[in-house]
């Protein structure tokens, strides 16, 4: 680690002690709220203190506390502190910003909206179609596409079908998010023809279809939204149509 | 003798019944393959293959198969590692960065061949070394952890926890340890194990079971590097290959020497609690530029300072087992995620653990090692193909495996929201310089050290003395002792001025 990395790094620690500290107060009070001289909880008497669930939590978050009060001492001596309100201090990288806020935001979309309401083929396919389009190659204005037409998708379902009743039907999320996918897809082969554009859609249909179908069928485990758009045919035409061969 | 003996005929019969069952070659064939591509590709990691196929095989399959996948993919893992560092000098794991060192340079004098194929070789015996300390010593530790009670259990578990912290670090050690905590604290989260008491529940019924290991597993290690690698990289040239792979019988024989003093090396940095292969292969470089008559060359392109790290990195796992199997404290990060398949099968690894399981771990330690030897000879060429795929491209097929795998284990989406929090610190702490492995060993043992610590004050009705009145908890609390204290800057000034005079 050279010096300029190391003075980011201190200006970090900085900001990383402030947070630390503020978090091991915070648990501390919650930790309060664990019985731990045995006070008596609807008539019945407590713990005695060595046997308290708070005892070893206090332990931990007092122990944090004082790490993070050495953290920011080592940051303020090494000069972390006077760098620490300078965006050169903390080392920061516009495109770099981007680049993670994008990747975040798909992936908090990925996870929080897509996953639950839409079907997994579909929506895992659009994820790994906005990140090969998005970030081979590093360009910013392919990254901001790529999350953009991500969240389009994602905002649907989450806006329309919030509520966990409505995460398997109906599936008009599922062509909405579809339809973003193939949108993208035709957007990424029309930007680039390489190798790594050509192979994209194959990637982007066979890696979910095979793991949800190895999955479900394969290990008989549960996959995320059984009654998706295309899951659910295939399900249905397994246990109809296709077990029933080597079934009889 | 008789106690050794004794042993090998166990492991005699528990490798006839694996060799003679036709399943376990499909399962050892598929996860060693895959284990060297995981090792390979540049971005993902032994830790990442071990944890990803947790997710699949942890309790999907019986546990003999599931052994086999998870065993069979860390070796392969930690070995694929290798070829990005002689081929491309990017290491392909964390355990192969020393293994550049002098592989790369090996490679552009032309002997890139000749350095894989002793490599492999080295790699090979390096596993058997350490899987033969794991037969033999893990039986030995048994004996005495049969006599280890609460107090040393909740002493070394903080000793794992601090000891990983502390080595870990790649930068201060403060940082070890707070990653270390903050382990610990997750751990806390949900029903108390004595009295049953909601902790840091936040009113979410789903966090009273606690946080599910495999989840914290894949967002601890998977999106970070997915977080992480997601950009353009250009790979450089990859050096081709002139020449055979198999190596000279003769010329192993000279390097033997080499090969075994890192396998023990390997073995022991293993055997330390929460230590990985990158601290041993980073060691027994170390040792073998000091030792070694041709340590002026190391670095250059010497090929003992490649033996050195690649034995080593490689008999590191069966030490790394041997705390695991008798403590049930991970000797390194992948034997942690191995922890959390034991854990999704119901399996408490530790002194009561089942001695059979002990006997098939090392049967199939043994088999994974002959087919990695034998596909690395064979297959070599097939693996050096995959480094072409740029991370771009398998990453986000990473992404999709890590959230199938993370949601069937049986938590469904709310896996997955703590998966993608969990990940969400790791990567801060990454780019933070904190290091990641204290905080997954803290979230495995801390149960275990906040069981064990209660209950050790249960039974002494709060007298602390508990803790220094038995010979092993005494010897315990000072090596924690110690081992804070030799990080404080005073004594550290105190051993460097012992050391200057």
């Amino acid at each position: 680690m050279n010096d300029d990395e190391k003075a980011v790094l201190r200006a970090r620690d900085f900001w990383g002690g402030l947070c630390l500290l503020v978090t091991s107060l915070f648990f501390l009070w919650k930790t309060s709220a664990i019985p731990l001289f045995g006070e008596n909880r609807a008539g019945v008497r407590g713990a005695d203190w060595y046997n308290s669930a708070a005892i070893v939590p206090l332990g931990i978050w007092t122990a944090m506390l004082v790490l993070s009060l050495i953290l920011l001492a080592i940051a303020v001596r090494d000069g972390g502190a006077r760098r620490a309100m300078t965006a050169a201090g903390i080392g920061w990288d516009r495109t770099e910003a981007i680049r993670i806020a994008t990747i975040a935001v798909i992936l908090v979309f990925y996870i929080f909206a897509m996953v639950p309401r839409i079907d997994f083929i579909i929506c895992s396919g659009c994820l790994i179609t906005a990140l090969i389009f998005g970030y081979h190659g590093g360009h910013v204005d392919r990254m901001l596409t790529a999350a953009g037409a991500f969240v389009l998708g994602g905002l649907y379902p989450l806006i329309m079908h919030f509520p966990q009743s409505e995460w398997n039907s109906p599936h008009d999320d599922d062509w909405v998010v579809l339809g973003v996918w193939v949108a993208l897809t035709l957007w990424a082969l029309i930007k680039g023809r390489g190798r790594v554009a050509r192979a994209m859609p194959w990637i982007a249909v066979i890696v979910p279809l095979v793991l949800v179908c190895a999955m479900a069928f394969g290990f008989r485990q549960n996959v995320p939204n059984r009654g998706g758009l295309i899951f659910s045919q295939i399900e249905y035409h397994y246990y109809v149509n296709i077990r029933p061969l080597w079934r009889n | 003798m008789e106690f050794a003996l004794t042993q090998l005929a166990g492991f005699g019969g528990a490798f006839w019944d694996l060799i003679t069952d036709p399943v376990a070659y499909v399962y050892i064939v598929v996860s060693v393959f895959l284990g060297i591509v995981f090792g390979a590709l540049p971005g993902l990691t032994a830790t990442l293959a071990v944890t990803i196929l947790t997710g699949f095989f942890g309790n999907k399959i019986p546990l003999d198969y599931s052994l086999i996948a998870l065993l069979g993919a860390y070796v392969g893992a930690i070995y694929g590692g290798s070829y990005p560092s002689i081929l491309l000098n990017i290491p392909g794991t964390a355990a192969s960065a020393a293994t550049a060192m002098d592989g790369h340079p090996l490679a552009k004098a032309g002997r890139g061949a000749e350095a894989l194929g002793l490599t492999t070789t080295a790699s090979f015996i390096g596993t058997l070394i350490g899987t033969f300390a794991l037969l033999i010593f893990v039986w030995l530790l048994l004996l005495i952890s049969q006599s280890i009670a609460s107090p040393e259990k909740a002493l070394l578990a903080l000793f794992g926890i601090l000891l990983s912290g502390t080595l870990m670090s790649e930068d201060i050690v403060v940082k070890g340890w707070i990653a270390g905590l903050a382990g610990l604290a997750m751990a806390m989260v949900g029903l108390d194990p004595l009295l049953s008491e909601p902790r840091y529940t936040f009113g979410w019924s789903y966090l009273f079971s606690g946080f599910q290991v495999v989840p914290v597993l894949m967002g601890a290690f998977a999106v970070p590097q997915i977080i992480d690698g997601l950009r353009h990289m250009d790979m450089g040239q990859i050096i081709s290959l002139k020449g055979r792979i198999l190596p000279n019988l003769p010329v192993i024989r000279r390097h033997m020497p080499t090969i075994a003093r890192s396998g023990v090396i390997g073995t022991g940095v293993g055997a330390l609690p929460g230590v990985g292969e990158d601290v041993a292969g980073w060691v027994s470089y170390g040792v073998g530029k000091s030792v070694s008559s041709d340590g002026k060359n190391f670095g250059k392109g010497s090929m003992e300072g490649l033996l050195s790290s690649e034995t080593a990195n490689n008999a590191c796992i069966g030490g790394a087992l041997i705390p695991l199997l008798v403590l049930g404290i991970p000797g390194s990060p992948p034997a942690a995620a191995l922890m959390g398949a034991f854990k999704l099968n119901n399996i408490i690894p530790g002194p009561t653990i089942d001695p059979a399981i002990i006997l098939r771990v090392v049967a199939i330690m043994v088999l994974a090692s002959f087919t990695m030897f034998l596909m690395g000879l064979f297959t070599a060429r097939i693996f050096i193909q995959i480094l072409r795929i740029p991370q771009t491209v398998f990453l986000p097929v990473v992404m999709v495996l890590t959230t199938i795998g993370s949601f069937s284990v049986g938590g469904g989406i709310n896996d997955l929201y703590l998966m993608l929090g969990v990940g969400a610190v790791a990567y801060f702490m990454n780019l933070m310089k904190y290091p990641i492995a204290p905080l997954v060993i803290g979230v495995i043992l801390g149960g275990l050290f906040d069981e064990t610590f209660r209950r050790s004050l249960l039974l002494s009705d709060g007298d602390l003395s508990v803790f220094v009145s038995r010979p092993g908890a005494a010897i315990l609390l000072t090596l924690n002792i110690a081992l804070t204290l030799s990080q404080a800057p005073v004594v550290k000034r105190g051993f460097a001025k012992i050391r200057g005079t």
